[in-house]
């Protein structure tokens, strides 16, 4: 049979035009139409009688309007939202646009960017030209298929799993979870460290019938597998939440930064039955292969870990997969996620050896002094850190640690260096405030757009100015509410 | 570090009697190509799934041994002879006994594996003692699909409950069975899961085809 353009009518009223093709791509709710232009998709779902729900039917209206962030308030969307930040969510989010009504009930979404499809180059032995990014692609086996420059490094990995915890946040914090987070329904693009969320038709909604959706393997938070064999009404059947949400998306940031899945290691937990024992793998008996107490699902051949990633993702991890394995509440939040990669986005440090695969790694502090991936020592004579205190309120003159930068030539500074107020998040002023440099063998702080400035001898440093930096230098970043406490340290590197 | 993953074994049994010869025949040929080449693009299926080809005609035999994909060489199939189908079955269940890894305290054992069946005919062998066996220690997923007028669904289902029907022997209809068999293994490499001892999903039949109750 050959492809036939058809029409579907909008809710709306309006009609678009879409292609019917034999063998559509079809998911585990769904199958998939294209526009003639391939700029939007017409989905329609596997069963009818879930086309038929009015449960389903008034669940996807409100995710495409008053739970809507990718849409301004003023055009129906979420409230608060405005067109930057509309626009921001419009990149993360492959957010349905409309519903069908004709010729049967549906959806419409935006095509993904370009950038989520391969091309030809992508593989030297593959025909992957036009199928979607994937990520078990980029952190299974599959890797060794695609061509070096489609496979990313750890910084963009890191922005990747940086934006996917925003995405998340975003959605938790409305209210919403998305109840099937899986590697399938996050497309990924390590070359340039992009991430977009798909299949949000089956988020849980506050208030209205959830989505009978369970989630993909290897993502299913462990309490609901373990409660699948009971019935949907069953009161001790877990459903899906913002809390399994959480472990879908500690397993993913593992998976990125890993290349490696948390809990599939060397234990066998049922000897008879393949089945039972990835249930149990997954479910009630899941072991985090890093688990530091329990080491009888680690790899014997494990090198690089979630030490190698500092003390603040490490944290996190043990507490999603240790503390909150099998405790839902424990799971560290989507934000806390947020902030812990931000903080350890600024001490990634660039590996000296050329060919090193990963070619960044986390300095987390002095004792690092060679890159975990490849072994290479660190190059530079000298380490020099911006370390950030925060005032403890109340407790004038007080300060604690409040974040750590590794200085480079040229480090760039921004607005939630300077104070504590200000969140590198979705609604951050990204203008330049500062920079770092070397000049002459000498560190320089060159102050650029910041208010509030102070030197080491606690003179005001108005843009334009600059100050020497030496190691032990402290001064203020803002002097006003909330302004952070810098310290210099240069430490020579043995 | 080691790689943990489980294969998931696929094996398909094609009927190249004589009666297969000619447009037929070449359509499994390249029904064969093109699931390869589908099965290539799908990470899931791509990392999970080996795939075996057993024909069968007046003899069986197993054309190419289980392989992960992208080892895999299309096998040399030519259609001519009888219908061996009980050899096919014994044979089926030797290559399970002798490929499929089972699970030991080091090594994680295969997924239980998928079998697509395809013959156009009715036995020419004994094969009701093979079909018993293999019905009783159940070592796979079996789904047989009869093709064309003179396949005998009967003798399909004294072996599986999952039994397609298509009707005619044409090259579009055996290209779109061998599509549904790729879907079929996207689907299962997808969704190997959840509950132990569910009926495995499988996608819907395509257009044309008939579920055999």
């Amino acid at each position: 049979m050959a492809d036939k353009l058809a029409e579907a009518t909008l809710a709306s009223g309006k009609r678009i035009p879409y292609v019917i093709t034999d063998n559509p791509p079809r998911g585990g709710m769904k199958y998939t139409y294209f526009a003639p232009d391939k700029s939007y998709v017409v989905q329609f779902f596997n069963d009818p009688e879930d086309a038929a729900d009015p449960n389903i039917q008034s669940r996807i209206e409100a995710i495409i309007s008053r739970y809507n962030p990718t849409l301004p308030e003023s055009k129906g969307g979420a409230k608060g939202n405005d067109e930057r930040i509309a626009a921001y969510f419009a990149g993360r989010f492959c957010w349905p646009t409309g519903i069908v009504v004709d010729p049967e009930f549906g959806i419409v979404c935006p095509t993904y960017p370009k950038s989520f499809f391969f091309d030809e180059s992508s593989s030297p032995v593959i025909n992957l030209k036009g199928k979607d990014k994937k990520s078990n692609w980029f952190t299974s086996k599959n890797r060794r298929y695609l061509a070096p420059h489609e496979l990313g490094d750890l910084r963009s990995m890191m922005q990747m799993s940086l934006l996917l915890a925003r995405s998340i946040r975003r959605l938790h914090q409305a209210g919403l979870a998305h109840s099937d987070l899986s590697n399938n329904n996050v497309l990924i693009d390590p070359k340039t460290g992009n991430c977009v969320v798909i299949d949000i038709d089956s988020l849980v909604v506050p208030g209205l019938y959830p989505p009978e959706v369970a989630g993909t393997r290897g993502y299913i938070a462990p309490e609901v597998l373990e409660s699948l064999n009971l019935d949907m009404n069953d009161p001790n059947r877990i459903s899906p939440s913002s809390y399994t949400d959480l472990h879908a998306l500690g397993v993913l940031i593992y998976e990125y930064l890993f290349l490696r899945h948390p809990l599939i290691g060397p234990k066998i937990y049922d000897m008879d039955s393949a089945e039972n024992d990835d249930y149990l793998a997954l479910g009630s008996k899941a072991t985090f292969i890093e688990n530091p107490d329990d080491t009888s699902n680690r790899p014997k051949d494990l090198y690089v870990t979630i030490k190698d990633l500092g003390p603040i993702l490490e944290k996190l991890f043990l507490r999603t997969f240790v503390d909150g394995l099998h405790n839902p509440e424990y799971r560290p939040t989507a934000m806390e996620w947020e902030r812990g990669l931000v903080k350890t986005w600024d001490l990634l440090h660039h590996c000296s050896n050329p060919s090193c695969e990963q070619k960044w790694f986390v300095l987390y502090d002095s004792s690092v002094t060679k890159c975990p991936y490849c072994g290479h020592r660190i190059a530079e004579k000298e380490i020099v850190r911006l370390k950030l205190k925060q005032e403890i309120r109340g407790h004038e003159g007080q300060w604690r640690d409040y974040a750590e930068v590794d200085v480079v030539n040229n480090t760039p500074l921004f607005k939630w260096h300077f104070q504590s107020s200000v969140f590198p998040d979705e609604k951050a002023d990204k203008t330049l405030q500062a920079y770092i440099c070397r000049h002459n063998g000498e560190w320089f702080l060159i102050n650029r757009n910041a208010d509030g400035l102070m030197s080491p001898e606690g003179n005001s440093v108005p843009s334009g100015q600059a100050i020497k930096l030496y190691d032990g230098a402290v001064f203020r970043m803002y002097r006003g509410e909330r302004g952070l406490l810098a310290e210099i340290s240069i430490t020579k590197v043995r | 570090m080691s790689d943990f993953t489980r294969r998931l074994p696929v094996y398909l049994l094609l009927d190249t009697s004589g009666s297969m010869s000619g447009d037929p025949i070449e359509a499994v040929k390249q029904g064969v190509k093109a699931l390869i080449s589908e099965l290539r693009g799908d990470p899931q299926a791509l990392e999970t799934a080996y795939l075996s080809v057993i024909t069968f005609n007046s003899q069986a035999r197993q054309v190419t041994p289980l392989t992960e994909l992208m080892l895999f060489k299309e096998p040399q199939i030519s259609a001519g002879g009888a219908t061996a189908f009980g050899a096919a079955l014994s044979l089926l269940a030797d290559c399970i006994r002798n490929e499929v890894r089972k699970s030991t305290e080091t090594q994680k054992g295969d997924w239980k594996p998928l079998v697509f069946i395809l013959t156009d005919g009715a036995p020419t062998d004994d094969w009701r003692s093979a079909a018993e066996e293999l019905k009783a220690t159940h070592p796979a997923n079996i789904i047989a699909c009869a093709a064309g007028a003179y396949a005998d669904t009967t003798v399909l289902k004294e072996l599986t409950e999952c039994v397609l029907m298509m009707n005619n022997l044409s090259a579009g209809d055996l290209a779109q069975f061998f599509t549904w068999v790729s879907s079929s293994i996207k689907m299962s490499s997808k969704s190997l899961d959840a509950k132990p001892g569910a009926n495995i999903e499988l996608p819907p039949p395509p257009q044309g085809f008939v579920i055999v109750p």
